[in-house]
């Protein structure tokens, strides 16, 4: 879609075509309903709705959640009300939103997320999938299948088989090489990969002695964690051709772009929305001035221009270094 | 428990006064007569500190009357640090009214109001509606030492008794401020908390001794603030009215959940309460 300005911010994940490149991040933004009085959700591109699995989770104890320089500590342990209750008596209400409703599935086994899958992607209310294989707040010692590349083939072959609408994959960063994984969730059927979920963290309280969160480790979003993201993306991109999702920290435009240039289609936006729910929007209309005063038609211009390969300058021949 | 609000918005306020009632202790009054016509006691706002960088923080609305809103708060923290740089002529960004605020019963005959600590910037309303609606309003306000009791003039021209008490015996009750409660000969028929976890636990203990209905506004850390995020959360009877579209919490059909402190609260009655 070219608007007014003359640019075309539109992005097509899958056959998901949304007029903004912004994604609101799942488990951060409800189901868009909550911030609908603080911002136009005509003027985003797509929510991603809290993860559902199979049977009801009651969540992790409490605390959940712990403010860090430069971000945040969560570990929610995907509190939902299963799927039963979910098609029930939620998925309807998202009937109404203004722009593109991504449902998010999370399962403890292959077949959960099939099963999951199937049936929310079977409501029209649904547009696509976020095969959410990454949460490091459920699984043993933050072991999850994002961080096998066997499992993950599996679990995308699973959920591609159930459904034609769009897959995106959610990956780890909490892995030795990213890439390889997102090779298998490609070569398994994803139409799109979100990059990345949180970052293992802990945070310590030290007049008490002990961890600050009731689940002991939480995932670390927020600014700390945006190098770490656009690198992953920046590797990613070179590994595949299916579009990236670009996720982890983005505040401002220029973390946007970061994002853009490195490799990533779209982006999604998750705690910056807890500093001012109004980001989103100012990041689409701010991004319209940057490809303007450059003379460019369409965001599509610039996704992955930044892309150089890599460099190391002590690289050596052979095995003796 | 009163409903969830719709009437939330972004304000950009501008700063009217400033005043540090005690070190560390501010008070922003702000325009925002929006804010004010839609606030009901007991509703807190998320602020967004200055710098820009920092998620917001909740921060329950102390005055609302007129033009006028304002916002008391403790330095405790880089948010909380940037917010008190702020000064008149400065303009504050925040979100709200949020959160279901306290039920202002016109049957209230009398009233006791417990606050702790920077929980007495959440009590000034429902004080006052109460007083309004005709009620005995006995305010309780236990702090670390005297100097840190700020603003218990206010309440007293506002119609309140005032009853005091601090940790270090430099005003009033030496002791805590559920102490002074306990011991009071003639017991309130409503109950209204807010303080930290450890004085509203003790209110609901004496709340159940005396079995008089508590409502206690509970503080957590938040993250998003409007409900989205299910990172300040309290466990509940799912029974409870606050509670009444929540599905069993697990397989096994527990009677308890968690719900948000942020939407289905901040103030959620002592009794059904399961934390």
């Amino acid at each position: 879609m070219v608007n007014v300005s003359g640019v075309d911010l539109s992005v097509r994940i899958g056959k998901l075509e949304l007029p903004y490149p912004t994604f609101m991040g799942s488990g951060c933004y409800g189901s868009g309903e909550e911030f609908a009085p603080f911002v136009d959700l005509a003027r985003i591109g797509a929510v991603v709705l809290k993860s559902v699995t199979r049977l009801p989770r009651l969540g992790n104890p409490t605390p959940r959640l712990v403010h860090t320089p430069a971000g945040m500590l969560n570990a929610i342990g995907l509190q939902n009300p299963g799927i039963d209750w979910y098609l029930e008596h939620e998925v309807a209400k998202f009937a109404s939103r203004p722009c593109a409703v991504v449902g998010s599935v999370a399962g403890f086994s292959v077949d959960d997320y099939a099963y999951v899958g199937e049936r929310l992607a079977a409501c029209d209310e649904i547009h696509a999938l976020e095969v959410n294989i990454s949460c490091p707040n459920v699984a043993s010692e933050g072991e999850t299948f994002a961080c096998d590349p066997k499992l993950t083939a599996k679990v995308v072959r699973a959920v591609r088989a159930t459904t034609d609408k769009t897959v995106i994959v959610k990956l780890s960063p909490n892995v030795t090489d990213i890439a390889s994984i997102a090779c298998e969730a490609e070569a398994a059927g994803a139409d799109a990969l979100a990059v990345i979920n949180t970052v293992r963290g802990m945070a310590i309280d030290v007049d008490r002695w002990s961890p600050r969160l009731g689940n002991v480790t939480g995932g670390l979003s927020g600014a700390a964690i945006r190098p770490i993201a656009v690198l992953a993306v920046y590797e990613v991109s070179r590994a595949v051709k299916i579009p990236i999702v670009g996720q982890g920290g983005i505040e401002t435009t220029s973390d946007a772009l970061e994002f853009f240039l490195a490799g990533a289609s779209a982006i999604s936006i998750g705690t910056a929305n807890f500093t001012d729910p109004r980001i989103p929007v100012r990041i689409a209309e701010e991004l319209v001035l940057y490809l303007q005063e450059r003379k460019l038609r369409s965001l599509a211009q610039i996704v992955g221009k930044a892309n150089v390969g890599f460099s190391n300058p002590y690289q050596y021949e052979g095995d003796e270094g | 428990m009163a409903t969830i609000a719709t009437s939330a918005a972004i304000h950009h306020a501008l700063v009217l006064d400033r005043q540090e009632l005690a070190p560390g202790v501010v008070l922003l009054g702000f325009d925002a007569p929006e804010l004010v016509r839609v606030t009901r006691p007991g509703q807190f706002v998320m602020a967004v500190p200055p710098g820009g960088e920092r998620a917001a923080t909740a921060l329950g609305i102390y005055e609302a009357s007129g033009n006028r809103a304002s916002v008391m708060f403790f330095v405790v923290g880089k948010r909380t640090a940037e917010l008190a740089s702020l000064g008149a002529g400065d303009y504050i960004t925040l979100a709200g009214p949020l959160g279901n605020g306290f039920t202002i019963d016109a049957s209230v005959r009398s009233a006791a109001i417990v606050a702790g600590g920077v929980g007495i910037a959440s009590v000034l309303l429902p004080a006052q509606a109460l007083v309004r609606g005709g009620a005995r309003v006995r305010l309780f306000y236990g702090a670390r030492s005297a100097a840190l009791l700020v603003d218990r003039e206010r309440f007293a021209s506002d119609g309140c008794e005032v009853l005091v008490s601090t940790d270090d015996a430099s005003m009033g009750h030496a002791g805590y401020v559920t102490e002074l409660l306990a011991q009071t000969a003639d017991p309130p028929d409503m109950i209204l908390a807010c303080g930290p976890t450890p004085m509203l636990r003790a209110v609901a203990r004496l709340s159940q001794e005396m079995n008089v209905p508590a409502q206690l506004s509970l503080e957590e850390t938040f993250g998003c603030g409007v409900g989205g995020c299910w990172g300040c959360v309290v466990p509940i009877l799912r029974t409870s009215e606050q509670a009444p579209s929540f599905p069993p919490a697990d397989r096994n059909g527990s009677d308890v959940v968690y719900a948000r402190v942020c939407r289905e609260g901040p103030v959620f009655w002592a009794h059904e309460l399961r934390w």
